[in-house]
């Protein structure tokens, strides 16, 4: 162990507490395993049917492992406050950048209750039933009123979780990413341990018991109801596709960002947050790597392409009538039908998706806390209850807002909304931070930050490793926009949402201009407070 | 009619030469009328910069073993060091090996470097806020040794309003700088029972209490402003626990008094504004060793407080 050569005094002052697992515990949840495996392979292998999920995988560790870790790591070890990247945009670009990145941020963690509140019960709990042979819970569930209500009470769960504090929230996560991860390996095994042949039989068995497709029919079914919908299913791979797959891949590598809200809390942030993030990447990557090998080995390139673009079409392929749809976990429950397992399973599921919803009731009410700090809106955004050291306002608004997106989903939703709030993530938040990274050493108004940053030093032929990392960041982020733009099933909602990020953006650059007038009335000026106050 | 009064009020800035140098111009920046620092003023830590055999330096800086060979390295050393509210110290390492060995010794040397850290800024505030308009307070926290008091007392323009009654446009302002006990046995502090006497005597001196400032470095307990992380045995703090960690003495006295306004600094992760009863209640929190100054913009008019704002620079 390193000398110490260093003298401390007896003062009081705490020593920073969140370990390196805290970290990737928060990291690694905001990437759900289970339901974000399923994003990837519905909702991405689903339209991008002629994707590899392997190489899809491999490339989008490489590029987020670099990436991520280099941007979110280095500016929050720079920067180790507990505020997200507001912080480093409004310090490294500008107030106005800031806030309305910010003001796009909080949107989106309003926008991920509206999606996934509603994905716990369908496909989360229909799932569930379905493989308990529930099938008339699981239809009643899959009615608006059903979803909204259900919905609302996963809401209102995850809201309980956090409104309580950190300790309450600390506690129940653990528990459930022990649980999630536990299923999850149980699916994974399931179909490591089958050969193709068994799974064939099994899903022919099934066929016979429920009067549904054998695999050979199922296949030319697939073949003939893409056809009908103008495209063809691939019987191998081809890079547009793999690169395609990456889109919906996003959410399970690009989320781990989500450390820096509690930045300003962990010990040693100059490692620990680059490591826990680039961890909180390899350790999902290494589970989608597992699968990808385990499903074309069990199930065969085609017939899991044409199981993901069932899935994401719904009832697509006439005759296919078994009891539950064809996503990935439904594959592995036509090997078992062991009750526990299939609970288990559709538990690991349910458990990371309302996780989802918890992070949200974390992330959002501290957005809004920070912006009431800086008088960037009223000033109960600043006010914490004493009893549970939380602030409970921002909770309830939280709510409020989530309740309004689930009533709008039940009602009208379209499971392919998912992937617009990630173009809105893409293009608002990881953009923008992305860009500040790559200039933070060039900044003028963030030397002093700089100058003071345990990265300084951390050079390639003389570039900075931080711009590097910005650079390769952007790169990822480039061809997610593109092939978000082009994907086929979002034609109606890719303008939409495009229009939405206008529309968010504008109402940030409306909100900073009306709380900096509001400001200037005291006597302060947003501009020098948000900046580096000069020392002379 | 009473006049509008800006008031800009930061605590705990630990040694920071940068946050101080940031709040002797944020008083022009921020086009204020009265600027207020409170406790604690000094540092907590000592590098030593010690010589290497071979030439250079090498120390421990933030956990991280540091090397520097150049002039030019240690002179950018010495100011992040200064920056982040530290002490540095040149030694051999015969000298490190010595102070390492006899902590008694070490307290003396951090003792001086406090103290001459605090007289460097006296002088730098005479000379900058020479023939200004502002009205600059200041006073120690529990953290600062007594000797703290009398080099503030020496200042030609800055009031050390510690233990009294100072006026700050029509509103009275009184000064506590002690704490309620800590893990760490620091300078100033006592049991809440024994500060409560110490309180009342204190704001005996006030003739318009509901009209004070409130200047009381602990926080009340019991409120949003006293919130720290539980610490484990090993003084750490815990991974997801907060507790109230203020004074019941401070809690008492602005609940039994109501003043205008209460100015509280000690927990640096505490930043927050609260009413208690009719009083608002401000801590601006402190990031000192990141040299980030925070710190809270107050308007006072009409025997109001018409507003207020966190800043951080």
């Amino acid at each position: 162990m390193a000398e110490q050569m260093t003298f401390a005094r007896k003062a009081s002052g705490l020593v920073r507490g969140l370990s390196f697992i805290d970290a990737f515990g928060v990291g690694f949840m905001n990437q759900g395993l289970t339901p974000s495996m399923w994003v990837m392979i519905t909702l991405g292998l689903g339209v991008y049917t002629g994707g590899n999920l392997i190489i899809a995988t491999v490339l989008s560790a490489l590029l987020c492992g670099i990436g991520f870790p280099l941007v979110w790591g280095i500016l929050g070890g720079s920067m180790p406050r507990s505020g997200g990247e507001y912080i480093y945009n409004s310090r490294i670009l500008h107030p106005l950048i800031g806030i309305a990145e910010s003001f796009g941020n909080a949107f989106v963690w309003i926008m991920w209750i509206y999606v996934l509140a509603p994905w716990t019960i369908d496909p989360g709990l229909v799932m569930l039933f379905q493989f308990l042979g529930m099938p008339e819970a699981a239809e009643f569930l899959t009615t608006p009123i059903a979803v909204f209500l259900i919905s609302s009470l996963v809401s209102f769960i995850a809201l309980l979780f956090v409104v309580f504090g950190v300790k309450v929230f600390a506690t129940v996560q653990k528990v459930v990413m022990a649980l999630g991860i536990i299923g999850c390996a149980i699916i994974l095994l399931v179909l490591t341990f089958t050969s193709r042949d068994t799974f064939m039989q099994a899903w022919n068995n099934l066929a016979v018991q429920y009067g549904s497709l054998t695999y050979d029919q199922f296949l030319i079914g697939a073949r003939t109801a893409i056809e009908e919908a103008g495209d063809i299913l691939p019987t191998t791979w081809n890079w547009f596709d793999t690169l395609g797959v990456m889109v919906a891949g996003s959410w399970l590598f690009a989320y781990s960002y989500c450390i820096t809200f509690i930045a300003g809390e962990v010990k040693r942030p100059d490692k620990t947050i680059i490591l826990a993030n680039l961890s909180a990447i390899l350790v999902p990557a290494a589970f989608m790597l597992w699968l990808a090998i385990a499903l074309y080995r069990t199930v065969g390139f085609e017939f899991l392409s044409a199981t993901a673009w069932m899935d994401n079409m719904g009832e697509a392929i006439a005759g296919y009538t078994f009891p539950w749809s064809t996503h990935f976990v439904g594959l592995a429950a036509v090997v078992t039908q062991n009750k526990l397992i299939l609970f288990l399973m559709a538990l690991s599921f349910i458990l990371f998706n309302l996780w989802w919803v918890a992070l949200s009731y974390l992330a959002f009410p501290r957005i809004l806390f920070a912006w009431g700090m800086d008088r960037m809106g009223p000033k109960w955004f600043a006010d914490i209850d004493y009893r549970w050291a939380s602030p409970v306002k921002n909770h309830i608004l939280c709510f409020i807002l989530g309740e309004i997106g689930i009533a709008i989903y039940a009602f009208r939703g379209n499971p392919m909304e998912g992937l617009s709030v990630t173009g809105l993530e893409i293009v608002s938040v990881f953009g923008v931070t992305a860009i500040a990274a790559a200039l933070f050493p060039f900044s003028k108004k963030a030397r002093k930050i700089w100058e003071s940053s345990p990265y300084r030093s951390w050079k390639i032929l003389g570039i900075p490793v931080v711009t590097i990392g910005a650079i390769v960041n952007l790169i990822y982020l480039a061809i997610l926009f593109y092939f978000f733009i082009v994907m086929p099933d979002l034609e109606g909602l890719t303008i939409g949402s495009l229009i939405l990020y206008a529309v968010v953006w504008g109402l940030g650059i409306i909100w900073y201009f009306y709380w900096k007038r509001r400001n200037r009335q005291v006597g302060v000026d947003v501009d020098m407070t948000f900046g580096e106050l000069p020392p002379d | 009619m009473a006049k509008q009064i800006r008031i800009f009020f930061v605590t705990d800035i630990h040694g920071s030469n940068l946050c101080y140098r940031k709040y002797l111009n944020a008083l022009k920046v921020y086009n204020v009328d009265v600027g207020i620092l409170l406790g604690d003023l000094t540092g907590k830590v000592m590098i030593p910069l010690v010589e290497k055999a071979g030439g250079g330096w090498e120390t421990t800086l933030m956990g991280a073993h540091t090397e520097v060979t150049t002039l030019e390295e240690l002179d950018k050393l010495k100011k992040t060091i200064e920056m982040m509210g530290y002490y540095w110290i040149h030694m051999v390492r015969d000298e490190f090996l010595c102070y390492r060995d006899n902590p008694k010794e070490v307290d003396r040397i951090f003792n001086q470097l406090m103290l001459e850290r605090l007289k460097f800024w006296i002088d730098m505030a005479d000379e900058r806020l020479k023939g200004t308009s502002y009205k600059v307070y200041m006073a120690p926290g529990n953290d600062d040794h007594f000797e703290v008091d009398k080099i503030i007392e020496d200042s030609a323009i800055i009031v050390n309003c510690n233990n009294k009654n100072v006026m700050v446009g029509d509103h009275e302002m009184i000064t506590f700088s002690w704490a309620n006990p800590t893990p760490w046995n620091t300078p100033r502090e006592k049991p809440d029972e024994e500060l409560e006497p110490m309180l009342e005597e204190l704001v005996a001196k006030v003739k318009d209490k509901s009209n004070a400032i409130f200047n009381f470095h602990a926080p009340p307990y019991g409120y949003a402003l006293d919130l720290a992380p539980e610490l484990t045995k090993d003084l750490v703090q815990a991974a997801d626990r907060k507790i109230h960690v203020g004074s019941r003495a401070v809690a008492k006295i602005i609940e039994k008094y109501q003043p205008l306004i209460g100015l509280h600094g000690h927990i640096h992760e505490s930043r927050g504004a609260q009413k208690l009863k009719r009083t608002l209640i401000l801590n601006p929190g402190s990031e000192y060793s990141e040299g980030i100054l925070k710190g809270a913009m107050i308007v006072l008019e009409k025997g109001k407080v018409k507003d207020y704002v966190f800043t951080s620079g």
